[in-house]
């Protein structure tokens, strides 16, 4: 979808759904959200529902980070420690590798 | 028309004869025949090899004297490498050195068959089953291997390798590695790392790490994606059969102990070797399999009805245990069960045998040298020295003229065989063992074939089922291994004989050293034998020409040599009924060829009872605490091995750049033309000017 041919009020409509949504544990919706209405909210020309696109543009991108930081440090964490933590880490890993510890 | 089939025709012969597609793959690769090493695991470790997920891939390099190593263990001008070692350098030393000097250095290690300077070739432990025994130092002391139970073992069986050992048997495909060396590899050491070298690449990746209880509990898990199996424990069946049918009780309850009385005579059905599929155990183990069959053939025809017996209630019990190479897996069980009332198998029925109904128990362990075998018991008893003196009767008699001497050992200088499981849990358990001094240099190996124990085979086609006179020797020389496995069953039999009649044996027929010539050549030549035939139902399709696997492998592993096992103690453990085959099918009635393929209906007491570590039936389990065996063996997908010149780093550097050159010049390329695309396409049409517009 071309988004800079929608009106202006559905742009704020798809901003702000795409934000709600984001909170059922999707931080890839709210990267989407950032990227896509990252040109709305910052480089177009000011129009009345801008000031709050960017108010979801900006929340949402605080928002991927910090999925992104808490992902980051649990990948380090599990991949470091899984050997160590035994039966532990094969209970809670989908796919366990072949042939090594 | 006939034109048309005309061209047709030639075309078709033309393309037969011309067109002999041959894929580019079949070109560039080689295979190379042989067996791998692979990984088993215990409670604690991992033992054995893999090769690395894709397959190892190393540099060949022929090593002929043991200074070779130093070449590769030193600098390698063009690393990894894959050493081919003959038997007589594949050592501990050298072996771990290669360890050392890891993955990055050497990446496969070629065992070559090249037996001419070999000397011993063992790689089980010292102390075989050393933790599984009766918990003593004085049972066998590893850090003096000239008083241990196997002198010359290295103990490579249970090191952890970090890469593949392929083992390469056939002339054939020693050839193709050497002349490959020798063309590309064996020149100009220094330029090795600028020119195209003749590698091997080894596929034997192992799905089980660490140890039993982490690839136990990966295969058990549910929530396994993959649905893969990690290991599987070991597992076989045990064979055991009575001289005499046991009174069948249909009406018995459940859990009622009998008042019978068993002499409990037993043996080691199965043997191990680093190799898949290779390795016989002729001498560690067939030996006292034909000895044990011939005790039982001979004791069935010498004893008298049960009824005469002077205790009626006294019977034999034959047993063979499976997986006893490792952790004695069979006999752990057989005692575990008996334990629980829980033998025999309920499918089998029967009242249950409880510990109380063993007399005592006569294992036959390793026979490597006739002359020099000792009675060993843990105690001395007045049960042991009674059974000494009688077979010492039978041993020294002028009257069978066997001439051998059984000493004692009542110490806890213990060997490792089945009594040890029994000893372990009941240290009063009347075990007596007939074990030789160790003289095999060959133990749990590939080399302990026919040639060690000296074995001709004397196909004379004569009837081996029945007894001959003692000095009927067949045709057969008085050194020949089938003598020597005659006289011993012959007296062990006659010992037996003497404590259950309680009278001497006077007669003159002893066991027929042909039933042990056809036994031997049966598992250690060709399971297409007469000894087979003759016990399978008539008509049953031929065996492969091949010696059965004598390895206790998995569960759906081939299981011949128990098969087998149970057939031939079937036929020669049962009494001739006059019933006609219509009539002979429901068991214990069994339907045989026999000797002379005229068929025989017989009344049978051989069955199985399973060889699974109790280890993996016991809920939470502590796998690390040593109580029982707890071998399994890791799942795999292939084993293969395949030689091909493998460039020169340069060579595959220079490759990938230029691929890299050529990818980026087709991108600057493509974006020219398509900015000045109008010049190449001037007239553009009014709706493809929409299209792209």
């Amino acid at each position: 979808m071309d988004i800079s041919k929608a009106p202006n009020p559905r742009k704020l409509q798809l901003c702000r759904t795409y934000f709600f949504a984001g909170f059922a544990f999707l931080p890839f919706v709210w990267a989407i959200n950032v990227c896509w209405f990252f040109q709305e909210a910052f480089r177009k020309p000011p129009y009345p529902e801008q000031s709050q696109i960017k108010r979801f543009v900006i929340y949402s991108a605080i928002g991927t980070l910090l999925w992104l930081l808490v992902l980051t440090a649990w990948i380090v964490i599990f991949q470091t420690n899984r050997t160590a933590w035994g039966a532990t880490a094969d209970y809670i890993s989908f796919i366990i590798p072949l042939g090594s510890a | 028309m006939s034109h048309a089939a005309a061209i047709w025709l030639l075309m078709l012969l033309q393309g037969t004869l011309t067109a002999l597609g041959e894929r580019t793959r079949d070109k560039m690769y080689e295979p190379i025949l042989g067996a791998s090493c692979f990984r088993r695991l215990n409670g604690t470790h991992q033992t054995g090899c893999s090769s690395t997920y894709s397959g190892s891939v190393g540099v060949l390099h022929l090593i002929n004297v043991e200074a070779d190593l130093e070449f590769l263990l030193g600098n390698p001008p063009s690393p990894p490498y894959a050493p081919l070692i003959p038997p007589h350098l594949f050592t501990r030393s050298n072996l771990m050195r290669l360890k050392e000097a890891g993955p990055k250095n050497i990446s496969v290690v070629l065992l070559i068959n090249n037996a001419e300077k070999m000397k011993q070739f063992s790689h089980e432990l010292n102390c075989p089953n050393q933790y599984s025994g009766i918990n003593s130092s004085e049972t066998c002391d590893a850090s003096n291997p000239a008083n241990s139970w196997n002198p010359w073992g290295t103990g490579l069986l249970h090191e952890d390798f970090p890469f593949p050992i392929y083992y390469i048997a056939e002339e054939k495909e020693i050839d193709k590695l050497k002349d490959c060396f020798e063309k590309f590899n064996n020149k100009n050491y220094e330029t090795h790392a600028l020119r195209s070298l003749c590698a091997i690449e080894v596929k034997s990746f192992m799905s089980a790490a660490v140890n039993t209880e982490v690839c136990m509990r990966r295969t058990n898990f549910i929530n396994n994606l993959g649905g893969s199996k990690y290991c599987d424990p070991l597992e076989g069946r045990n064979v055991y059969a009575t001289v005499y049918p046991r009174n069948s009780t249909p009406n018995a309850i459940e859990g009622t102990k009998t008042d019978e009385k068993f002499i409990l005579v037993t043996c080691r059905l199965d043997t191990a070797s680093m190799f898949d599929g290779v390795g016989l155990g002729a001498m560690d183990s067939v030996v006292s399999l034909a000895v044990f069959t011939q005790v039982a053939n001979l004791l069935r025809q010498i004893l008298p009805a049960q009824s005469s017996l002077p205790d009626p209630r006294r019977n034999v019990l034959f047993v063979t245990f499976n997986g006893e190479s490792y952790d004695y897996i069979g006999s752990q069980r057989f005692v575990y069960d008996m334990d629980k009332l829980d033998f025999p198998p309920k499918s089998a029925g029967g009242s249950p045998i409880a510990f109380e109904n063993i007399e005592f128990m006569l294992d036959i362990g390793t026979l490597d040298d006739i002359a020099n075998i000792k009675l060993h018991a843990l105690t001395g008893t007045q049960l042991a020295q009674k059974l000494l003196e009688q077979l010492n009767t039978y041993a020294k008699s002028p009257r069978y003229g066997f001439n051998v001497n059984i000493q004692s050992e009542m110490s806890a200088h213990i060997p490792p065989t089945s009594a040890q499981s029994f000893l372990r849990r009941d240290p009063k358990f009347p075990a007596l063992i007939l074990n030789a001094r160790p003289t095999n240099k060959y133990y749990h190996s590939i080399y302990d074939d026919s040639i060690n124990v000296d074995f001709v085979y004397a196909n004379t086609s004569q009837d081996f089922t029945q007894l001959v006179e003692v000095g009927d020797f067949k045709t057969l020389k008085a050194e020949s291994l089938q003598m020597k496995v005659r006289n011993i069953s012959s007296i062990v039999a006659l010992a037996l004989y003497q404590s259950l009649t309680g009278q001497e044996y006077t007669g003159t027929k002893v066991a027929n050293p042909l039933l042990a010539d056809e036994l031997l050549y049966c598992f250690l030549q060709s399971a297409d034998c007469p000894l087979f035939k003759a016990s399978s139902y008539p008509e049953s399709p031929t065996a492969l020409p091949l010696p059965p696997m004598r390895y206790i492998s998995v569960l759906g592993g081939s299981q011949e040599s128990s098969g087998w096992t149970y057939r031939v103690l079937g036929y020669l453990l049962s009494q001739q009924k006059k019933i006609p085959k219509e009539n002979c099918t429901i068991l214990p009635l069994h339907f045989f060829a026999g000797y002379n393929n005229t068929g025989e209906c017989r009344l049978t007491t051989q069955n199985y009872s399973h060889a699974l570590s109790p280890a993996f039936l016991i809920d939470g389990y502590d796998w690390a605490s040593g109580q029982y065996s707890t071998w399994t063996e890791s799942t795999w997908s292939q084993f293969s091995a395949r030689i091909f010149l493998r460039p020169s780093n340069v060579h595959q550097v220079t490759t990938l750049s230029v691929g890299i050159v050529v990818l980026i010049i087709s991108f600057c390329l493509v974006y020219i033309i398509s900015s000045r695309s109008e010049v190449l396409f001037e007239d553009l049409p009014a709706s493809n000017a929409a299209l792209f517009g």
